[in-house]
Order: C-alpha cells, then structure tokens, then sequence
C-alpha cells in the first residue's frame, strides 16, 4: 500500500469508527460496526431510520466530532461514507 | 419462458425483450437517455411482471416465511414491507424480496437470480402454508420517478401521499382489489401496483395515459440497473449476482442474526465472525473512462480489486461502477488505477453520489 493511501485510509477509519460505535450505541441497533456497510442507506431505505431518527444522527455526528449539521440538509445524512466526506470536508475548513 | 401478461403492450411501443431465469423481460423500450430522464425527471412505466409473486394468508403464512427469508418477518408491522432476501443453504443470494404484510396475508415479490421454476417451488414445497403462486395469475406494473406519486395520487387518490416508504396498501380498480407497494430503488418515487389479469390491460392502459400526460414513458428493465447503481439500491440482477455472498454485498441489514433458523444461517453466522476480506465499494471514472465488468484496479503495481457493476451517470456525466476490494483498501476517496499500473486513475466515491429530485419533496406536507 503506498503511503498517501495509508494516510488517506487511517484519516477515514477514525471517523467511521468512532461514529458507527456512536450510532450504535444512540439508536440501539442490533448490529456490530462492521455490519454497517458505510455506503447503507440510513434513512428509509436500507437501515430504514426515520426522523426522530434522523435527529438522533445530527446529534450524533455534533457530539462525536463538534460539527453542526445545517438544518434541512438531509443530503448529508444519506449514508454513512456521506457524514464523513462532510466530516472530513468540516474538519480541513477548521485546518 | 414465462411471457408477462403485458406483452403486447410493449410489442405496441417497439419494446426489446431478453430472457432472464427463465422469464421474459422488457429489457429496453426507447433510447438510453429518454429511459433515464423519464424516470429522473418525471415518471416512468415498466413492466415488473417477471418478479415471482406469493400470497400467503397471515397465520399460516407466517412461520413458513420467517422459515425461508434471511429478515425477521415476524416483525413487519401491519402495512408494511420488509426488503430482505432469500437465501440457499450456503447464505448465498437466490432472491430480492419484498415481503409485504397487508393485514389478513402476507404478499411477496421477488427478483431471483435463480431459475423461475424453482424459486417457485421453493416457496411452495412444503405443506400447511395456504400460500397461492400469483406469479402467473397477476401483473407487476412499476411507476418510478420524480413525478410517479401524481400518477399514484390520480389513480388512488390523496391517501397514497400518506403512505411511507416500504408500506402496502388495497386498492380498487375498475371495483376490482389491487395491491399497491410504495417501493422502489431508483431513489426516485417508486410504487409497484400488483393487480390481477382481468384489470391487467385496463389498468397499463390507464397508468401508461397518466404517466405520459406528466411527460413520462414506458421503460424497460435495463434503464432500472443504471438508475439503481447510480442511487446505490442494490440490485440482484448486477453485482448481487456477480457476487452472491450478502455480506460481502453490505446487505446485513437484510438479516437479523438472532433469528435461529433461515437456510444458510450458521454459515452466514460463520463468515460474519471470521471478518470479512472482501468489500464493494463504489468508484467514479475520469471523462474519458467508461468502466468495464471485471477490470482488474491498482495501487501501484497491486491488483487491489475488480469492477463488478457499472452504469453511465448522466447527472454526474461519468461512468460510476461497484467495485470488490480488498478489505484493507476498501474506502472512499482514495486514487487507484484502472486496467493497469499504469492505467487511467480513477477514485473510490461515497455512495449514493447523487442528489434525487425526490428528496426535494416532501410527500406529507403536500
């Protein structure tokens, strides 16, 4: 593996993880995190959540990485690889 | 072969047929673009007629299903719809199925990888269930897009716009029962309409006429494969059949592990626990790349994965593609190369990449 990968995999590992553990956790979902595949659909689709839900996974994401999630921005909350590129995206604004 | 009822309809409209696990589909009706805008942009109307489709009556039904499906369906709520799948003796893919409970019985509809007969034997070897084959007795029209809840509303009326994702609800056409799913797996507004052969011409008739006064066409299934890909709904038919294995595939949320038995269940349980090595994940190409099935992708000189499914984004106006990694490699974001070492880069992308139009309209505040 060459070194930019690694570094790019292990900046992204550590953002799925502590999240997926959060969620978990928060909407006590029959699953270990390496059940949640980080494309799943989280809303209707897929894991099938629904709006309270969907709160629960904004706070979620503040109280795991002290990032808000604009209101009525449901796009971000369309998968979990979808939270982290905005994640990710969040975390390199603030450098 | 089993031919769909709504054959001739579509011999009407220039339709091109193939045959799939031993059924007939409608495989393209216009061109590409049309197919793809109709359902993006306002409606499209195929003919899902080749699923298998069951009834079973509620209390016998029961036991007999949740003995067969991978999902709990014990649990399905009263009109609802479970997406799980159904599984052969290794765990591996045979069906898609929705299982649908509509109060007094249990319907479902399935998309198999496996011959139609025997999907259809499988549901109904055994004894006691009550269960009636309806694959031949009834049609599956599908209504996908954008505007597809306007043609649910002017067929049904206001209630459909009550009706959530995955739920089931009776209908009458021409004072005849129909079952109408709100489904779909274009990302889009879908709905599968399950009527019986005497309401069959009437209703595409009148499905067809509504579709196109909201600018929509008739669509074949090859359109569906794209527009699944592209909204990240798995599809049986593409890399559920070059794949098999669900976990593999990221479908454990079609299982419930806990349930103690379903064919194939310990040796599910068995490749859960020893970690997965493989995964699928989604990649977007450069403008001049147009994936292919089966190409090898690179890190440097390593062989790190291969294309499984592809389709032709017209809203990102790529080539998009699922692709299985390795384990270790199979993120988001990052580079490889396509073909070769020396190949054209590509990158894995967080699916779905798309915005749909129909996440823009909310249904219950209409």
């Amino acid at each position: 593996m060459t070194e930019a990968i690694r570094v790019l995999i292990e900046q992204r590992a550590a953002i799925i993880n502590r999240f997926k553990e959060e969620l978990i956790h928060r909407l006590n979902l029959p699953y270990e995190p390496q059940d949640l595949h980080e494309d799943v659909s989280l809303l209707g689709a897929g894991l099938g959540l629904d709006s309270l839900d969907a709160l629960e996974i904004v706070l979620c994401i503040e109280n795991c990485f002290g990032i808000k999630i604009p209101d009525q921005n449901t796009s971000i909350l369309r998968s979990i690889n979808t939270i982290v590129d905005y994640v990710l995206t969040e975390q390199e604004k603030r450098g | 072969m089993r031919v769909s009822p709504l054959k001739n309809r579509f011999l009407q409209n220039d339709a091109s047929f193939s045959e799939r696990y031993g059924t007939e589909i409608v495989t393209r009706v216009r061109d590409v673009r049309t197919e793809y805008d109709a359902i993006r942009q306002t409606v499209g109307v195929t003919d899902f007629s080749f699923m298998q489709k069951f009834r079973f009556p509620e209390e016998s039904g029961l036991d007999h299903l949740d003995d067969m499906m991978a999902g709990n369906v014990a649990k399905v709520r009263f009109g609802r719809v479970l997406h799980t799948f159904l599984p052969d003796d290794k765990g591996m893919l045979l069906a898609d199925c929705y299982i649908a409970n509509n109060d007094d019985e249990f319907i479902v509809l399935c998309e198999s990888i496996a011959d139609d007969a025997a999907i259809r034997q499988r549901f109904l070897e055994k004894d006691g269930h009550g269960g009636e084959d309806f694959t031949e007795s009834h049609i599956v029209i599908g209504i996908d897009g954008y505007k597809a809840w306007e043609v649910a509303r002017q067929l049904f009326g206001a209630d459909i716009l009550g009706l959530p994702y995955l739920s089931i609800e009776r209908y009458l056409f021409n004072d005849i029962p129909v079952r109408l799913l709100r489904c779909g797996k274009t990302s889009e507004f879908g709905y599968l309409i399950m009527a019986p052969l005497e309401v069959a011409d009437a209703l595409f008739d009148k499905v067809l006429t509504l579709a196109q006064s909201f600018g929509g066409f008739l669509c074949g299934t090859d359109i569906h494969n794209d527009l699944r890909l592209e909204g990240r709904f798995f599809n049986i038919f593409a890399e559920g059949r070059q794949v098999g294995d669900p976990l593999v595939l990221g479908l454990q949320w079609m299982i419930d592990f806990e349930k103690e038995r379903f064919p194939g269940r310990d040796e599910l349980a068995g490749r859960r626990a020893a970690g997965l090595r493989k995964k699928i994940i989604g990649i977007q190409a450069p403008d001049s790349v147009m994936f292919e099935t089966e190409k090898t992708l690179f890190d440097g000189d390593t062989a790190v994965g291969t294309v499984k499914a592809t389709c032709f984004s017209y809203l990102l106006n790529a080539s998009l593609g699922l692709a299985l990694f390795e384990n270790e490699v199979a993120y988001a974001g990052l580079p490889f190369h396509y073909g070769s070492p020396s190949g054209p880069a590509i990158r894995t992308i967080s699916m779905p990449p798309i915005m749909p139009k129909s996440l823009t309209v909310k249904l219950d505040e209409l």
